[in-house]
């Protein structure tokens, strides 16, 4: 018999409407199931990360919640009707590549329908560190350069909540300080909810303060990194370790 | 209408920093029109046609003073076309095949049923059903030359004929139309009635005399009418005359038909391309997947994807308009119509090429696959104008497009409602394919 996990929704149950909520999320590709009966729930502020190894169908879940897929079973609720509120950083950058930073963020600013898109332009390249980089053509920025520009974009628009889809990837390990450094910031100063995806359980605790794991699918684990350690680990020499024991154990159960 | 305009905006800026692909976009189309105008037109000039010779006998017919056999038809025809002997069945074959344009048939007994004049002969011109508007083109340059080799007939008929009048006046040794001898002559005549009229007199028989006053009478009427003679031939032979100015210097020649055709083909690569290409580059840029999330609704951007390409088409329709009317012999008119007509025929290419981008995963591919698919049937639309190719034609963009363009350069009056109805029809293809690549773009990206 199949182990019930607690949801995201039942561990974060308490507490204020949530700007988002996915209730019994499952999609399935033809006779594949990419995602099954998941469930999660974003608040103010919050920084959750999505663990699972690959194809544990963590891109499916962000994908149905930032409004890019449809979910065959289950139902999303956002505090606001539009989608708009809700930031999206692909895994991919989504940017044009002929245009410069400065225009990409424009016409997205402009296309969310923000009363001054200029100033809005001007501050996302400021607090995106990428006004030195403006007037480059996207196609000619560094990854890791890049990847802001993708992350701004997500900003476009001063959304509540940012989903990212493993944003550091593709990044050297001081452009992933200052990446989460910068988002930590506005999670601190705007209240910004952050949810992401990764397959580094050292990133998840680090920067977290809950983790959702998938795997096959299905969610295994919904809760803070000492509750992993707590339910699902075995004894190691260090905090970082003993989680990555305790999510080994998971997902190869 | 917001979103449209900043996507619109956006695509028109990435084409103008595209430098190469600008220069591309209009030189292309300037290079593609010149070649299918010239293909075209060179195939208008000097079209292959099939010559079966019947009339193996040989024969000659002596017309005034020289002797005409088939070899002088067939010599005379062939400075209007490419002729090519065959037999009846392989001039058959060909022509079903498409190898020639037509098929001219000399009948047997040809030279001696011109040279009996009993009846005359009856050359046959069998045009390809491939193409009407080349047909009649052909039958045209056909009839032309065969009038022109009957009227060369007529004038050597008309001088023998005014020849022998004149010796029937003058008299003479008399050798046409399979007769020979020597003839009086009206004038001759008349001079020996008088002199008898006056022995008669002379010799006291002047009643007798008077008896030939008629006969005199006669004579000299018969002289004065047949000196009519010949300017009622001359009239007859050329009721009509035509006189051609010199064509002015400077301008190269280019027909309707080979305009139309480089037009055609030219804008519909341009649209098609531009349509497939730019839908496929969101999906491929990752930029659908930002614009998918209620910021642009999937009907704006196909719309703005259709409109943009019809934008540059008007262009680069403009373009080529405008070179077309200072460097060639063209008369382009119509000012006011060429602008619906581009646009219209615009948003259908361009909506075709939606449709392909929508399907496809990349931008190579799509642009692949619109070529390959837009080719084919570019040339249907070219030359087809029956059966299932035609109806194929006429549910695709290009052959109503193809035919709005020759409607503007070609007839010389418009039917105004047969001209808005292709323009109707090519908006309905443009919403038609619209509705299938939104359909498939939603499709597409909901997994």
């Amino acid at each position: 018999m199949r182990r019930m996990a607690p949801t995201d929704a039942d561990v974060h149950a308490q507490g204020a409407t949530p700007l988002l909520r996915g209730a019994g999320l499952s999609k399935r590709f033809r006779s594949v199931a990419a995602l099954e009966d998941v469930s999660i729930q974003l608040e103010r502020g919050d920084a959750v990360a999505l663990l699972g190894p690959n194809g544990a169908g963590k891109t499916t879940l962000l994908r149905i919640l930032a409004g890019v897929s449809t979910p065959t079973q289950g139902a999303v609720n956002r505090e606001e009707r539009s989608v708009s509120h809700i930031g999206w950083v692909p895994h991919e950058p989504a940017v044009y590549r002929r245009l410069t930073a400065r225009e990409n963020i424009l016409l997205f600013t402009r296309l969310e329908g923000v009363d001054s898109p200029e100033a809005e332009t001007a501050e996302l390249l400021e607090r995106t560190d990428l006004a030195r980089f403006a007037d480059r053509p996207a196609g000619d920025l560094s990854t890791g350069t890049l990847q802001r520009l993708n992350v701004a974009l997500g900003l476009a628009g001063r959304p509540s909540a940012l989903l990212l889809d493993e944003p550091t990837a593709t990044l050297s390990p001081d452009q992933v300080n200052r990446l989460w450094r910068w988002l930590d910031e506005l999670r601190v100063r705007d209240g910004l909810a952050v949810l992401f995806s990764t397959q580094s359980v050292d990133e998840a605790g680090r920067y977290a303060e809950r983790m959702v794991i998938l795997n096959h699918g299905r969610q295994v684990f919904a809760g803070t990194a000492d509750e992993l350690v707590t339910r699902h680990g075995t004894p190691g020499t260090s905090a970082t370790d003993a989680a990555e024991r305790a999510f080994l154990n998971l997902v190869d159960a | 209408m917001t979103s449209f305009r900043a996507i619109l905006g956006k695509d028109l800026r990435l084409l103008v920093r595209n430098r190469g692909l600008l220069v591309l976009l209009v030189g292309y189309p300037l290079i593609v029109a010149t070649l299918v105008a010239l293909a075209l037109q060179g195939g208008e000039r000097r079209p292959s046609i099939a010559f079966v010779n019947n009339d193996t006998s040989n024969r000659t017919v002596r017309v005034g003073d020289r002797r005409l056999g088939v070899q002088d038809y067939e010599a005379r025809l062939s400075d209007e076309v490419d002729l090519k002997h065959m037999s009846p069945a392989d001039a058959e074959a060909a022509l079903r095949a498409g190898r020639v344009a037509a098929v001219i048939t000399i009948p047997e007994g040809f030279i001696g049923d011109l040279q009996s004049g009993i009846r005359p002969p009856v050359v046959t011109v069998q045009p390809s059903n491939r193409s009407p508007i080349e047909a009649q083109s052909i039958s045209r340059r056909l009839e032309s030359s065969i009038y022109r080799l009957n009227q060369d007939l007529a004038q050597t008929y008309i001088k023998q004929t005014l020849d022998l009048v004149r010796i029937v006046v003058e008299g003479g040794d008399v050798a046409a139309f399979t007769r020979s001898g020597n003839i009086l002559g009206l004038e001759k005549s008349d001079v020996l009635v008088r002199d008898l009229q006056r022995s008669l007199r002379a010799d006291g028989h002047a009643e007798l005399a008077a008896k030939m006053d008629p006969l005199l009478n006669f004579i000299v009427e018969a002289k004065v009418n047949l000196d009519l003679a010949d300017v009622a031939a001359t009239a007859i032979g050329n009721p009509i005359q035509l006189r051609i100015p010199p064509v002015p210097t400077g301008r190269e020649p280019l027909s309707g038909f080979g305009f139309s055709g480089a037009l055609l083909v030219s804008l519909a690569l341009v649209g098609v391309l531009l349509g497939a290409a730019g839908l496929s580059s969101e999906r491929e840029e990752n930029t659908l997947v930002r614009l998918r999330r209620g910021l642009v609704r999937l009907e704006t951007l196909i719309f703005e994807k259709i409109a943009f390409g019809a934008l540059v088409v008007l262009a680069i329709g403009a373009v080529l308009l405008a070179a077309v009317a200072l460097t060639t012999s063209l008369t382009i008119g119509r000012w006011a119509l060429w602008p619906a007509a581009f646009i219209a025929a615009g948003l259908a290419f361009a909506a075709f090429g939606v449709l392909v981008g929508a399907l496809a995963r990349e931008t190579r591919t799509a642009l692949l696959a619109a070529l390959m698919l837009a080719l084919p049937l570019i040339f249907l639309g070219l030359f087809t104008q029956s059966g299932a190719a035609s109806a194929i034609s006429e549910v695709v963009p290009f052959g109503p497009a193809f035919r709005v363009f020759q409607t503007l350069i070609v007839e010389p009056t418009i039917d105004a409602g047969r001209f808005w109805m292709r323009i109707g029809q090519l908006l309905l293809l443009t919403i038609v394919f619209g509705v299938a690549g939104s359909i498939a773009l939603r499709r597409k990206s909901a997994t």
